[in-house]
């Protein structure tokens, strides 16, 4: 089973197509990591199955439901989130209401009148506290340091209690106990039985933490498999890997 | 002495008035991020709803009042409905946005006018003006008593909602990135919507109240939409507490202008002022 596809999909910069008649599965309950080189469209894929940019050609399928328009709004109720290569935080709110922000119960009605109650600010607390921002809870996000910032954005991932994660490179720039950090989450969401599509380069990182890989390259599919196979595949290592 | 504390009972009642316009737009300004024109035509359509119920058809004033402001409010959120959804769905520029913003307005007030004339009108009657009180020699009318009143009322309302519900948090997230909330599970035109309806609903209150104290036209809405937004620029566009105190600020300097000099001048001082902080310090009071 898949609970995220796409078909034949291709979207087009300036005449330049980063994503070139892409076909590929997400599967549920793995952790799916997408390689490639810099400008291969691991990003750009990303962006148009979370409904971020729209796209020209193919299909993107969620939960067997066959879609020409993803809308970032939407994907919430079809269980997904995602993280941002560049952070995006909630700039002008504290570290806590950017948690916060996202624990709501969202009726019609309440949605005027409805406060935080009790079990939301330990819930935030028991997110933050597992990326070490507890502290900083009423700090404005502006001061954290960008490993902090990537951290909380994919603690706000999490408390979004979803069932697919999408994470771009967020072990990028972080200090080895912060990786560790994020590895844990990983791990737990795994457990959990979440699916997790991870765009990462390092490659000791992907052939510890994933299931499956996707290799991409100028926007097509080069490679997909499992690691130990798909690493050591000739035409992944030419394009990707170096000698 | 006197004079000088009737200037500053005036300063805080105009000074109320625009914070009461910056809040309503500030509200609109920092979800929708354009300068919506239209915003002042609510103004218009609260006074004249209550100047029909009231005047012409004789309803009690207390529901008229109500009813104005509830009339503004719905209006400022059809006006979203058939507008600015579509318009923004296709990603329309803030330019776009501003031109649309611009024919509602034109379109408001030309049809108050057709239905009302162009005519100045006040909400009043003679005696409710005249209620007078004493305040350390200045004197102080009833009205504006009520105007001094529910603006406090209705930004200390605000500012709970800002600060304690889960609404307000979603309005300062759509504020900062409309689609970062989008993607956290905001329902984002929702909101909006919402607080479309409580901007344009306070644009009614202060026509109705600007009604009672010196009278409504058509246009009455447009200056009063500049003075707020002078006073959000004063203040620092997007801190809603800075708006206040820009208002009050406006207020206070305007009425202390003309202490010598004929009224005529209170425009040219509030548009002066203005110059003077887009030159020296265009983040505003309270931007750092
Ligand atoms: N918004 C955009 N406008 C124009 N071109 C874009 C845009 N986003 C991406 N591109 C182009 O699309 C191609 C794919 O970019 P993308 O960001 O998806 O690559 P990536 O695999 O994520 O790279 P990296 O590893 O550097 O993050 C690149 O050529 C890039 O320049
Ligand atoms: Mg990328």
């Amino acid at each position: 089973m898949s609970q995220v596809r796409a078909k034949d999909l291709t979207k087009i910069f300036n005449g330049i197509k980063a994503v070139d008649d892409l076909t590929i599965e997400i599967r549920d309950g793995n952790i799916t990591g997408i390689i490639g080189p810099n400008g291969s469209g691991k990003t750009t894929l990303v962006n148009i199955l979370t409904g971020v940019i729209p796209f020209e050609k193919g299909s993107v399928i969620v939960s067997e439901t066959k879609r020409e328009k993803v809308k970032p709004f939407n994907i919430h109720a079809y269980g997904i989130t995602r993280t941002f290569q560049a952070v995006r935080l909630f700039e002008q709110m504290s570290v806590l209401d950017n948690i916060l922000v996202v624990l709501t119960e969202r009726n019609v009605f309440s949605a005027l009148f409805e406060r935080h109650k009790i079990h939301h600010i330990s819930e935030a607390e028991a997110i933050l506290k597992g990326v070490n921002l507890w502290e900083k809870k009423d700090d404005n996000v502006e001061r954290l340091s960008y490993g902090q910032r990537k951290l909380l954005e994919i603690a706000r991932a999490i408390a979004m209690k979803s069932e697919i994660y999408f994470f771009d490179e967020p072990f990028a720039g972080l200090f080895p106990e912060m990786r560790k950090i994020v590895i844990d989450i990983i791990y737990d969401l795994k457990i959990q039985d979440k699916t997790v599509v991870l765009i990462e380069h390092d490659i000791e990182l992907i052939r510890g933490l994933c299931d499956r890989v996707i290799v991409m390259n100028a926007g097509t599919l080069l490679a997909e498999g499992k690691p130990e196979d798909v690493l050591k595949d000739k035409r992944v290592i030419a394009a990707y890997l170096g000698d | 002495m006197d004079i000088f504390i009737q200037l500053t009972l005036n300063g805080l009642i105009a000074g109320s008035i625009y914070a009461l316009v910056a809040l309503g737009f500030n509200l609109s300004y920092g979800t929708m991020r354009f300068f919506d024109l239209g915003y002042s035509a609510l103004i218009a359509v609260g006074g004249y709803t209550v100047f029909f119920l009231s005047r012409q058809i004789g309803l009690p004033l207390p529901i008229s009042i109500l009813i104005g402001t509830i009339m503004a409010g719905i209006a400022g959120y059809i006006i979203y409905l058939l507008v600015y959804v579509p318009l923004r769905k296709r990603k329309a520029s803030n330019m776009a946005l501003l031109v649309a913003s611009l024919g509602i307005f034109t379109v408001i007030q030309a049809v108050i006018g057709i239905f009302f004339s162009s005519q100045f009108r006040t909400l009043s009657g003679p005696v409710d003006a005249e209620r007078i009180f004493h305040v350390f020699g200045g004197s102080i009318t009833r009205i504006q008593v009520i105007i001094l009143g529910t603006s406090i009322v209705v930004m200390f309302a605000l500012a709970i909602i800002f600060r304690f519900t889960t609404f307000g948090k979603s309005i300062r997230a759509i504020g900062d990135s409309e689609e970062v909330s989008k993607i956290v599970g905001i329902n984002t035109s929702r909101i909006i919507g919402y607080v479309l309806f409580i901007g344009s609903a306070i644009a009614g209150l202060v026509g109705i109240l600007v009604g009672f104290d010196t009278g409504i036209t058509p246009t009455m809405g447009f200056s009063l939409l500049l003075k707020g937004v002078v006073a959000s620029i004063i203040g620092g566009v997007g801190n809603v507490y800075g708006g206040v105190v820009g208002a009050l600020f406006l207020g206070l300097i305007e009425n202390y202008g003309i202490w010598h000099i004929s009224t005529e001048w209170k425009d040219a001082i509030a548009f002066g002022l203005l110059i003077l902080f887009l030159y020296f310090r265009p983040q505003g009071i309270f931007r750092k």
